[in-house]
């Protein structure tokens, strides 16, 4: 077997969290601080953080500066246009096929929600395609947080949808027409079916995209470490071209992926939201 | 089993992360950060977005709503027109009808008047003819009496009781006036 270099510790170190992010066209390292506590846990910020940071920021600043111009073409009188337009298209298409379609009726009032939630994974997942970049999305945590936002969300608005009772029907759950000890066995059966129902979804949420995120990069950095694995023989001038040419394809995969999972999660968000709101 | 020597080896290395391990700080980091951008984009974003498409949409949905409008008076219009030019029709047809009769009647009156004209231009004509002819006959007739009287004047004149033969000859003359 070849000696090469440890190609998966490379790769984990490449897609896992840090303390410390790398500073672009080589000018260093930034050091982030350590050692916040609160309530007794760790929140010292980490590489994730730093990106999270980046990615809200752009998505914030890119709706902004679209609101702004499509507002401005709109008191002109006029069809909005480049920029504007085209981040009104993904908002219209975000609001009217993902929310509203699977939310149904009321579905105005979580436009906003599902939408941050469409734009904000999309920069996180984008980010990690760019050099020196990392994909937040990648991680169990942000992933699960994001789910978390969404449970809450799924079954707040249903609670204030359905009611107390209503609500309680979604988590004991009796088949229409059942009365008596019928009733009760299928309510003792149904309910811990019911409950995991509930906290599946937010975990189907969080491994997907995480599983999604970060097996794009082990695809792409394991191409690559093919190069260093050969390195030194002869073999690695017919493996580097073909690696770096997968590499492209896998990159313009990851770019779809990027699109596809922001959407996903958005759309299930929905589909989950919806599903709450028109329970029985 | 190399997979698990991988994690346990990068749990050493830099701020003793895996690509699997879960950070407690990191999910309410990920919470707060969601959460504020949510709250901007709820402030400071979406509205300028969606207020603008909404009232696009509106103003579409109100042209729509005016196109149909439009098209419904119109409709109504050309139903009201089609139903004044089938009443005008109607009308026209009625009084060129009225006036056939009225022509009728008229020249129906007309020949009546000129056929009474005619026929009694023609009961005069005939009693006329009729007059002149008894006074033609009469004419003649006395003529005769004349001629002949004196004629046979002429040829009895010295014998003959002249008083006797005319009576003879008128009485003659008279057998001959009357109709066989």
């Amino acid at each position: 077997m070849m000696q090469g270099p440890d190609i998966g510790k490379a790769i984990f170190e490449h897609t896992s969290d840090s303390r410390v992010v790398e500073l672009p066209f080589g000018l260093g390292e930034w050091h982030l601080p350590t050692g916040w506590r609160l309530f007794g846990i760790d929140v010292s910020p980490t590489k994730h953080v730093v990106f999270m940071g980046i990615a809200a920021a752009l998505v914030f600043l890119t709706i902004w500066y679209a609101g702004r111009q499509v507002e401005r073409r709109h008191r002109e009188g006029k069809a909005p246009s480049g920029f504007g337009a085209a981040i009104e298209a993904i908002v219209l298409f975000v609001r009217n096929d993902v929310a509203i379609a699977n939310i149904g009726h009321g579905g105005e009032k979580f436009a906003p929600y599902i939408l941050t939630l469409f734009f904000f994974i999309l920069y996180c997942n984008l980010l990690g395609l760019v050099p020196w970049g990392a994909t937040p999305t990648g991680n169990l945590a942000v992933t699960g947080a994001l789910a978390l936002t969404a449970f809450l969300t799924v079954e707040i608005s249903g609670f204030r949808a359905l009611g107390p009772k209503g609500y309680l029907k979604t988590i004991v759950f009796v088949p229409p027409g059942m009365s008596g000890l019928g009733a009760v066995a299928m309510a003792l059966i149904m309910t811990p079916i019911e409950i995991i129902g509930k906290i599946v979804k937010p975990f189907a949420l969080t491994l997907r995209l995480f599983a999604n995120m970060t097996a794009g990069h082990f695809v792409i950095l394991s191409l690559l470490g093919l190069i260093f694995v050969f390195a030194g023989s002869w073999v690695v001038g017919l493996v580097a071209p073909a690696a770096v040419l997968f590499v492209v394809g896998m990159m313009l995969l990851e770019l779809l992926v990027a699109f596809l999972q922001a959407y996903i999660f958005a759309l299930l968000t929905s589909v989950f939201i919806g599903l709450m709101q028109h329970a029985h | 089993m190399t997979a698990l020597l991988l994690l346990q080896e990068a749990a050493h290395g830099e701020g003793g992360f895996t690509p699997f391990s879960i950070n407690t700080g990191l999910i309410f980091w990920t919470v707060i950060v969601f959460l504020l951008l949510l709250a901007f984009l709820w402030k400071l974003g979406w509205p300028a977005l969606l207020k603008s498409v909404e009232e696009r949409e509106r103003r579409i949905q109100q042209q729509l709503d005016e196109a149909a409008r439009a098209q419904a008076e119109s409709a109504r219009l050309l139903e009201e027109h089609k139903r004044m030019v089938a009443a005008a029709r109607s009308e026209a047809q009625e009084m060129v009808a009225k006036a056939k009769t009225l022509a009728e009647k008229e020249r129906e009156t007309l020949l009546a008047t000129a056929r009474h004209e005619y026929e009694q231009l023609l009961a005069r004509a005939r009693k006329d003819i009729e007059a002149e002819k008894e006074k033609a006959i009469l004419e003649l007739r006395r003529e005769a009496v004349d001629l002949s009287i004196a004629a046979a004047s002429k040829l009895i004149e010295a014998k003959l009781d002249t008083e006797a033969n005319r009576r003879l000859v008128t009485e003659y003359l008279a057998t001959l006036g009357r109709p066989q």
